[in-house]
């Protein structure tokens, strides 16, 4: 198996107050990696060093085997899926534009190609075409998850961040979303770094589970393992609440 | 309603000439929005994205829009002089707030999330500006352009009081003539100008963020803005806003009637005379103090000037100006400025002292000293003014010992009114006030000489008087023709008869048969 994102000695405080101490990981190509801890933990902090959004204080990260640091990091950003809370779509373009926006900063010319992607995109994640015209608020909160995945994957990225996506949801919503994400998954191969606080979805989705405590890693291993030989009490009492 | 139809009346009789203003109005304002426009947008964007100045921007833009624009005026025209130049920069300063302060409200009341995300896909910062950012600001701009466009079409109005174009020369012309149907004429267009701009733009806006723009929609988003475009074009490259053209003389009058109508003179007659042209800076506001200066520039050639005021006002000298002290006033003229008084008018427009007609028969009264024996008998009403000055009723009373059996505070606007009702026997007059043209009043004559000469002369600047040496005796033509009670009945026919003061000037010069056909 081939590493696709590296942290190395990775570090970032805000003042005082260190947030990530010291993080050492490697993510395998292919994987589904959630993240899971409580609010605060760090988890949107390292989703955010992976893209470059947040730079660190110390240490790597290194995507595709390359360090971020001395990368183009609008480049780095438009070949990495980026899906957030609220699904943060632009509420001034429609659906197709949403969409399009990543393939339209890719290749602005190639109109054909880009309507191809968006097409393909809106079927994958289950949604009907004639919604393509919609503006996001005349959407229901999961048809509006779903634009945001579409858009996320629209550029046919190898890595895909989401940043707890389905956080406001109703749950029987959720489960189909959470259905929908891992079929794409299997269906697309893409790596995916999924950041939850809902401990069921993190063993649901992922095939790999980080646990994350104040910013350490307390325990990174598949669902069943975990489930099995729990590192510490905190995820213990994590899955406890299973 | 006899009102309304007097306004719609001039408008139709005049069409020509308010369709001018109109056009001018269009001009000033449209290329102070235009550069408003694109400063306040990128002004706006700079403070948004460096948060810490926007505050101290913001702050001093707001303080500039909280100065009164006469202030301002008079605060930008020591740098860039009378006319279109100094209006356009006033406008642009006062409209930079709504732009400024509306684009970067819009900007930065935009959810974070929505930026983030952006970023996070990879867009550049300016991508993030032209794709996210002005898009979701694009509201609160639109309505802070659209309060800008209406408030600059109503200042605009200000500019004909330093001697720009537009609809304000109607006001201000109304106003100095005493014509309140050309006043409102000039107002009801300003208004309807305003409203007409932000309908239109209220229109574009809609058709610029409809989500679904049908084809009916997007042919008027395309109409409208060529239209916008062909009228900034247009505006920009007719414009002789900024230029001059060479042989022109440039002449200015003071917000007064008699001078619009001497103006109005002048130019028929050097342009019957001569090749020249002259153009006509109409009743420049604040009067000497502001063409003063614009002459010394020699953005002006030329203004009708009273020797009074020549000697107080501009020469600032302390003592009491009479005739005897021309060749004085000339020489001081000559020196500091290189200015000449030239081909006075005959008329001196100072304080005189009228009394009833048949007051006057009865105790043949004819000057200030025989009006001193009878005062115990007489009423005596002025304006509030006149008690108060220096050089005013005390000093009048003592000079000819006057004696009146009461004094009154008159309104300057009832004072006619009430020597006719006989409320009051002698009043204090203007030597060519329009209502003394009434044959019920006698000017009586001042033989002691107590209240200062205010001839009325050309003052030109020497330069233009070498430049064209055939001016002077064109200037000469009107030397010593108008009277003062020439002028009270020629300002008479503006301001009661509601004359053009064009047209009045015409029929004057008609009647010394200085007009050719
Ligand atoms: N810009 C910032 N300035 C200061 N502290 C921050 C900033 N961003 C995040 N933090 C702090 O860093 C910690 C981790 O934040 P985050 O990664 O967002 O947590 P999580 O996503 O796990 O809830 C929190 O304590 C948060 O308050
Ligand atoms: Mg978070």
């Amino acid at each position: 198996m081939n590493t696709i994102i590296e942290f190395k000695h990775a570090r970032k405080s805000y003042g005082d107050h260190v947030v990530i101490p010291d993080l050492n990981l490697k993510i395998e190509k292919g994987e589904f990696v959630t993240l899971i801890g409580s609010s605060g933990s760090g988890k949107t902090t390292i989703l955010k060093m992976i893209n470059g959004l947040i730079p660190l204080d110390a240490g790597n990260v290194y995507v595709e085997g390359k360090d971020i640091a001395s990368e183009d990091l609008i480049c780095l950003r438009r070949n990495i899926g980026y899906a957030i809370q609220g699904s943060g779509l632009f509420p001034h373009m429609d659906v197709e534009d949403n969409i399009a926006y990543v393939p339209n900063l890719l290749n602005k010319k190639d109109k054909q190609r880009t309507r191809k992607a968006v097409e393909k995109w809106i079927q994958v994640v289950g949604l009907e075409r004639d919604l393509l015209d919609r503006y996001p608020d005349e959407l229901s909160g999961g048809q509006q998850q779903r634009v945001g995945i579409a858009r996320a994957l629209a550029a046919s990225p190898e890595i895909l961040l989401m940043d707890e996506p389905f956080g406001a949801v109703d749950d029987i919503t959720r489960h189909m979303l959470q259905d929908e994400i891992k079929r794409i998954h299997e269906q697309t191969g893409v790596t995916i770094v999924f950041v939850t606080h809902d401990i069921r979805e993190a063993l649901k989705l992922g095939t790999k589970v980080i646990v994350l405590e104040h910013g350490e890693i307390a325990q990174y291993d598949t669902p069943e393992a975990i489930q099995q030989a729990p590192a510490n009490d905190y995820v213990k009492q994590l899955i406890s609440d299973k | 309603m006899d009102f309304i139809i007097d306004v719609l009346t001039l408008l139709h009789d005049r069409a020509d000439f308010f369709l001018n203003l109109v056009f001018q109005h269009l001009q000033i304002s449209l290329i102070a929005i235009l550069i408003a426009t694109i400063l306040g947008l990128l002004l706006g964007i700079w403070i948004s994205e460096h948060q810490k100045s926007s505050n101290l921007v913001i702050g001093i833009v707001n303080f500039i829009y909280t100065i009164p624009s006469i202030s301002l005026l008079g605060f930008l025209i020591p740098f860039s002089g009378i006319g279109n130049t100094t209006v356009i920069i006033a406008l642009v300063v006062y409209a930079l707030l709504p732009m400024v302060r509306n684009t970067h409200t819009g900007i930065t009341n935009i959810n974070p999330a929505i930026i983030e995300a952006a970023k996070g896909m990879g867009s550049t910062k300016m991508q993030i500006l032209w794709k996210i950012k002005l898009p979701l600001a694009l509201p609160t701009i639109m309505s802070g352009f659209r309060n800008m466009v209406v408030m600059t079409i109503a200042l605009t109005g200000i500019a004909s009081f330093i001697g720009a174009g537009g609809l304000g020369v109607a006001i201000y012309r109304g106003i100095t003539t005493n014509n309140a149907v050309m006043t409102f004429a000039g107002s009801l267009l300003i208004a309807l100008l305003a409203f007409f701009m932000d309908f239109i733009f209220g229109r574009l806006e809609k058709a610029l963020t409809a989500r679904r723009p049908n084809a009916k929609r997007k042919v008027f988003v395309e109409i409208a803005s060529a239209a916008i475009v062909v009228l900034l074009v247009f505006a920009m490259l007719f414009s002789n806003l900024f230029g001059k053209t060479d042989k022109v003389i440039h002449l200015a009058t003071k917000p007064m009637t008699e001078q619009m109508i001497i103006g109005e003179a002048l130019k028929m007659i050097i342009e019957q005379e001569s090749d020249l042209t002259v153009e006509i800076t109409e009743g420049v506001g604040g009067g000497t103090s502001n063409i003063q200066p614009a002459m010394e520039k020699g953005e002006f050639d030329i203004y009708p000037e009273y020797t009074g005021t020549g000697w107080n006002a501009v020469l600032k000298e302390k003592s009491i100006y009479h005739e005897s002290m021309f060749k004085e006033l000339q020489d001081k003229y000559k020196e500091a400025y290189d200015f000449s008084w030239v081909s006075g008018y005959g008329f001196n427009n100072t304080y005189g002292i009228a009394v009833a007609k048949d007051i006057a028969q009865a105790y043949n009264i004819k000057t200030y000293s025989d009006l001193a024996k009878y005062t115990p008998q007489l009423t005596f009403g002025a304006e509030y003014d006149f008690y108060e000055r220096e050089d005013g009723y005390e000093a009048l009373q003592s000079a000819y010992a006057f004696n009146f059996k009461e004094t009154v505070d008159l309104d300057i606007g009832l004072k006619y009114q009430s020597i006719q009702q006989g409320d009051v026997d002698v009043i204090v007059v203007f030597t060519t006030d329009g209502q003394l043209n009434d044959d019920r009043i006698v000017v009586l004559e001042d033989d002691k000489n107590f209240f200062p000469s205010y001839m009325a002369y050309n003052v030109v600047r020497n330069e233009t008087l070498t430049k064209y040496p055939e001016l002077k005796e064109i200037l000469d033509q009107l030397e010593n023709k108008i009277s003062d009670s020439t002028m009270a009945r020629l300002n008479y026919e503006v301001e009661v008869n509601k004359k053009e003061p064009k047209q009045v000037a015409k029929e004057f010069l008609d009647e010394l048969g200085l007009l050719k056909e």
